[in-house]
């Protein structure tokens, strides 16, 4: 027992110092490898906001507050954006209250109702939603989905002309390509979102107050609410706002459905524009201020979508750590 | 010891991948060699070879991709790419130096003149054509149309298709009372830029919008990207109208009015009235013109024009030569492929003025 | 005094009436959520697997250059796009998939309960909800407006989306790694790293590459990042590194809106094509996960 190493005495005992500085510089240069590929994320997501900030700063600065106007004329040099963050508003508005009560169901379907082995097939159908690529979505609606939908639209509108509330929203004119048209797609694509994460957050419901309800004599629907939904209401809450994340993010199949007007109009089934849409559409042929404009339009949707997915996580890993010990 | 041989050929592999990419970013996009091609036409010297790329009106598309195509037996050593996204993304991907050529409906139009930071452009006109007023009205297969009416539809001051001034000028039709949906461009567009001139032009008092390649449509208008797209939300919505090129109505297979022109006749778009609009005009020392609202019996009212846009001061000779082989085609053996794609021939003294023009493409 | 009590008769049956009629009615709606989800997606299956059915072949799949638009099915293909798909994502992969593992391996191995592993974990998820045009956006203005156009420019904008996907896939993976193994091998005298390539990795391998293959089906898919990217031509570009590009889903955006017929068959074509490409991804992320994923929850 010779190779003792010598203890130095300046080295308070039980620290770790001596160990850390005879590491072979391989396992330290390794370290040093993945914390760089971690903080990777940081730089990117610090980086997207610079660069898109720096190329929209003209826009900002020639327009001010008037960023906020119905006034996207980009032939008179006006660029006010108030029709997109509308559009963009409305169609995730719509996504949500047609997507939010499926998925919810589903994700009930899946943990409460079915047997285990039905479980993995449903899971795959919901899946394969998601495997579908946004332009895919687009084309089939373009090409199918709005002609369809348009001779719907126009009996909707026949039908409630005239009547107070509704004819404003669902009477002429109407058109295939349309606020609600994107609204139903986007639905579509963020249903396998929101189904995933609310399933996930209602399977963390203990059984034992699950159980509980049963005895006491609850029917199904009286346990989903009683023990289910109390529980499981934070997460479910974060879970839909991440799928109005992602419902306000999604550019291309919106692009091709929405219409492409300009215009702010409370007719749902009117053609309409918003944020990621215009961007997609008319960045390759703009220059000067106008693309500064489109840029500081991703810009926005860069800090709204932040802004949601971080309430949206903070909420879910809360309500999470509320019921862990449960 | 396995790590260390595995960390070695990780190194070297990062390595080579570095100096690959070197080596490729490095090389330059064309490759000038002048070795005689052994298919070498009697019009070409020496055999050029490289990539010219361009972009831009939609207008344009089909003659230059049917033109592209018959290019590769005349120069194959020069191979030609054009995405079309729209004159205004042409002439922003011209002042950006991304393409060698625009395609551009309009001239480059003063709030752009910037870009190109005081570097000459020069214009070589290409091709003339009609724009369609193209509708999809199941019932009625003829209709004509005046510039005071379209300029009402256009502003949604006309909203059924059976308004009474349209009926007025289309006596013994049946119009429907469907609403009518108008279909504009979403992008910027020389065809907006041309029609929206048409409408300033024949009726200033009407029309207030303005001229230019983006317009701010009422807010019921559904708009497309490209000809293509206008064209295809006629196709698929009964009761809309719009402004499409004439090659791409006709090749989906839309219906599209007779036109009033400046002598008050309804003349239909064709290739010979567009080539009647074409033959009075007057052009500019730049090889500028305007054809809409020609003078004329027979002329169709609503016909433009589009060049092909480069900068005079080419970076290298092969790019200069390559480009005045490419232009000397479109403009000569090029337009005979005109009449089969649905567009009118330039006039053969603008195409003379034209090629005369190519000598001022020079390599500094 | 005694108080007797009768026995108290539990009642034992089925909540009777309004109550149990709710529950049913809640039950079918349930159902009936997951049925209105079937049935557009049976929808465009059907019509993408119709349409396209008939204009995919192999001369489709590998004919060089895209016809124009006005010309009928049958001339052409997409050969150009699906070698640029290819390219790009097969880039974007071996970008994203080593710093994205490398980076959980960092989160999971080295950073603990730290702050700083919390903190970019939490900032991962946050960017997986990033707009993939932000990302388009981004590398535009970083790279596209200095360097020009190329496959590169939208691989890195691919790698950019994929990242945050594939650090928390494998995180979860390397999550489930038994410790008892890595303090085996600690106590047979191993360093940190050698542990983490040689043990945990490879216990985790089953379950990352599964995670690397759906966020490629992912990527493959993506259309906004290369709109800025890679400027839309028309035939194949065999060098990714320099010099405009197509993918699959560049042709059919702009094929959809297109009133030409044969352009509209392409884009069906081009749809099955890439819907082909992401259902093998994801069934060959199942089947390894099936038979090489060791530890699972």
């Amino acid at each position: 027992m010779s190779a003792v190493t010598q203890v130095d005495p300046a080295i308070p005992a039980g620290s770790t110092r001596a160990l850390e500085a005879r590491r072979p510089l391989g396992d330290r240069s390794f370290h040093i490898l993945a914390l760089g590929c971690g903080l990777l994320v940081l730089v990117i997501l610090v980086l997207i906001a610079i660069t898109t900030s720096q190329q929209a700063s003209s826009w900002f600065s020639a327009e001010g507050f008037k960023i906020f106007t119905n006034n996207w004329n980009p032939g008179a040099n006006q660029f006010g954006a108030l029709a997109f963050l509308y559009g963009t508003a409305i169609t995730a508005v719509i996504a949500l209250i047609l997507a939010v009560p499926v998925s919810i169901g589903i994700a009930l379907l899946l943990t409460e109702v079915v047997p285990r082995q039905w479980a993995r097939p449903i899971v795959y159908v919901v899946d394969l939603l998601a495997v579908v690529p946004s332009v895919v979505w687009g084309l089939w609606g373009i090409l199918v989905f709005a002609p369809w939908l348009q001779h719907i639209y126009t009996h909707i509108a026949s039908g409630v002309s005239g009547v107070p509330v509704l004819g404003p929203l669902f009477g002429q004119p109407v058109d295939g390509a349309s606020y609600f048209t994107a609204g139903i797609i986007l639905a579509f694509m963020i249903t396998p979102i929101v189904t995933s994460l609310s399933r996930e957050v209602i399977a963390t419901v203990p059984a034992i107050d699950k159980e509980g309800a049963y005895a006491l004599g609850a029917t199904r629907w009286e346990m989903i609410r009683g023990a289910v939904w109390p529980h499981s209401q934070g997460g479910v809450v974060g879970a839909v706002m991440l799928g109005l994340g992602r419902a306000m993010g999604e550019t291309i199949a919106v692009a091709l459905v929405i219409g492409s007007s300009p215009e702010i109009t409370s007719h749902l089934f009117a053609p309409g524009y918003n944020m990621p849409s215009v961007i997609a559409n008319q960045f390759g042929e703009a220059t000067g201020v106008f693309r500064a404009g489109l840029m500081g339009l991703g810009v926005l949707l860069f800090v709204f979508t932040i802004i949601i997915n971080m309430a949206a996580r903070g909420i879910v890993e809360r309500s999470a750590r509320r019921h862990r010990g449960a | 010891m396995h790590l260390r041989r595995r960390r070695r050929v990780t190194t070297a592999g990062f390595a080579v991948v570095a100096v690959a990419l070197a080596a490729c970013s490095s090389s330059s996009s064309t490759t000038s060699t002048t070795t005689p091609s052994t298919t070498s036409p009697p019009s070409s010297a020496a055999a050029l070879s490289g990539t010219l790329t361009g972009s831009g009106s939609t207008f344009q598309t089909d003659f230059q991709e049917a033109a592209i195509a018959a290019f590769r037996a005349v120069d194959p050593g020069i191979t030609v790419t054009y995405g079309s996204g729209g004159s205004g993304k042409g002439r922003t991907d011209l002042s950006s130096g991304v393409v060698n050529y625009a395609g551009s409906d309009s001239p480059i139009p003063a709030s752009e003149l910037p870009d190109f930071k005081g570097k000459k452009v020069l214009y070589f006109p290409v091709i003339i054509g009609p724009i369609t007023m193209s509708y999809n009205l199941p019932g009625v297969s003829s209709l004509k149309l005046s510039p005071t009416v379209i300029a009402d539809i256009f502003q949604a001051k006309i909203t059924k298709w059976n308004d009474p001034a349209i009926a007025a000028i289309n006596p013994g039709v049946s119009l429907p009372s469907t609403p009518i949906t108008l279909a504009v461009r979403s992008d910027s567009s020389g065809t907006t830029q041309n029609f929206s001139l048409f409408l300033m032009t024949a009726v200033p008092s009407v029309w207030t919008l303005g001229s230019s390649s983006t317009i701010k449509w009422p807010a019921t208008a559904r708009a497309g990207s490209g000809n293509g797209g206008v064209a295809q939300i006629i196709q698929s919505t009964p009761g809309a109208i719009g402004y499409v090129d004439y090659a791409d109505a006709k090749a989906s297979g839309l219906h599209f009015a007779s036109v009033e022109n400046s002598s008050g006749d309804y003349v239909a778009p064709s290739a010979a009235a567009a080539s009647a609009a074409a033959a009075g005009v007057t052009v500019a020392s730049n090889l500028t013109f305007h054809a809409v609202w020609a003078s004329g019996a027979t002329a169709y009212p609503i016909t433009y024009q589009s060049w092909d846009l480069v900068y005079a001061d080419q970076p290298n000779a092969n790019d200069a030569a390559m480009l005045k082989a490419w232009l000397g085609y479109l403009l000569g053996a090029g337009q005979k492929l005109l009449p089969e794609l649905n567009y009118a021939p330039l006039p053969a003294s603008l195409d003379a003025m034209a090629v005369a023009e190519l000598s001022q493409i020079t390599s500094m | 005094m005694a108080v007797t009590a009768e026995p108290v008769k539990a009642d034992l049956r089925e909540p009777a009436g309004w109550r149990r009629t709710k529950s049913r009615i809640a039950t079918a709606l349930m159902v009936l959520s997951f049925v209105v989800v079937i049935i557009p997606l049976g929808f465009v299956l059907y019509t993408v697997i119709a349409k396209g059915a008939s204009v995919v072949g192999w001369s489709f799949w590998t004919s060089g250059t895209i016809p124009p638009n006005v010309l009928p099915l049958g001339t052409g293909g997409m050969g150009a796009a699906i070698l640029g798909t290819l390219e790009i994502t097969a880039l974007a992969t071996v970008m994203a998939v080593p710093l994205g593992v490398l980076g959980a391996v960092y989160i999971n191995e080295y950073g603990g309960k730290g702050a700083l592993a919390s903190v970019v974990r939490f900032m991962a998820d946050v960017m997986t909800g990033v707009p993939s045009i932000v990302m388009g956006l981004f590398i535009f203005s970083i790279w596209v407006v200095h360097f020009g156009f190329s496959g590169l420019a939208g691989a890195f904008a691919l790698g950019c989306l994929m990242l945050p996907i594939v650090i928390r896939s494998s995180e979860e993976m390397l999550k489930l790694v038994p410790n008892s193994l890595r303090e085996g091998s600690y106590a047979l005298g191993a360093t940190k790293a050698r542990v983490t390539l040689t043990v945990v990795l490879p216990a985790a391998i089953g379950g990352i590459v599964s995670g690397a293959l759906l966020a490629v089906a992912r990527a493959a898919g993506e259309t906004a990042p290369l709109l800025f990217c890679i400027l839309t031509v028309f035939t194949p570009n065999y060098n990714p590194f320099h010099g405009p590009d197509t993918a699959l889903p560049l042709q059919i955006f702009s094929n959809a809106s297109s009133p030409f017929v044969g352009a509209q068959g392409r884009g069906w074509g081009a749809a099955l094509t890439l819907i082909a490409i992401a259902f093998i991804l994801m069934i060959a992320a199942r089947l390894i996960t099936a038979r090489f994923v060791r530890y699972s929850r």
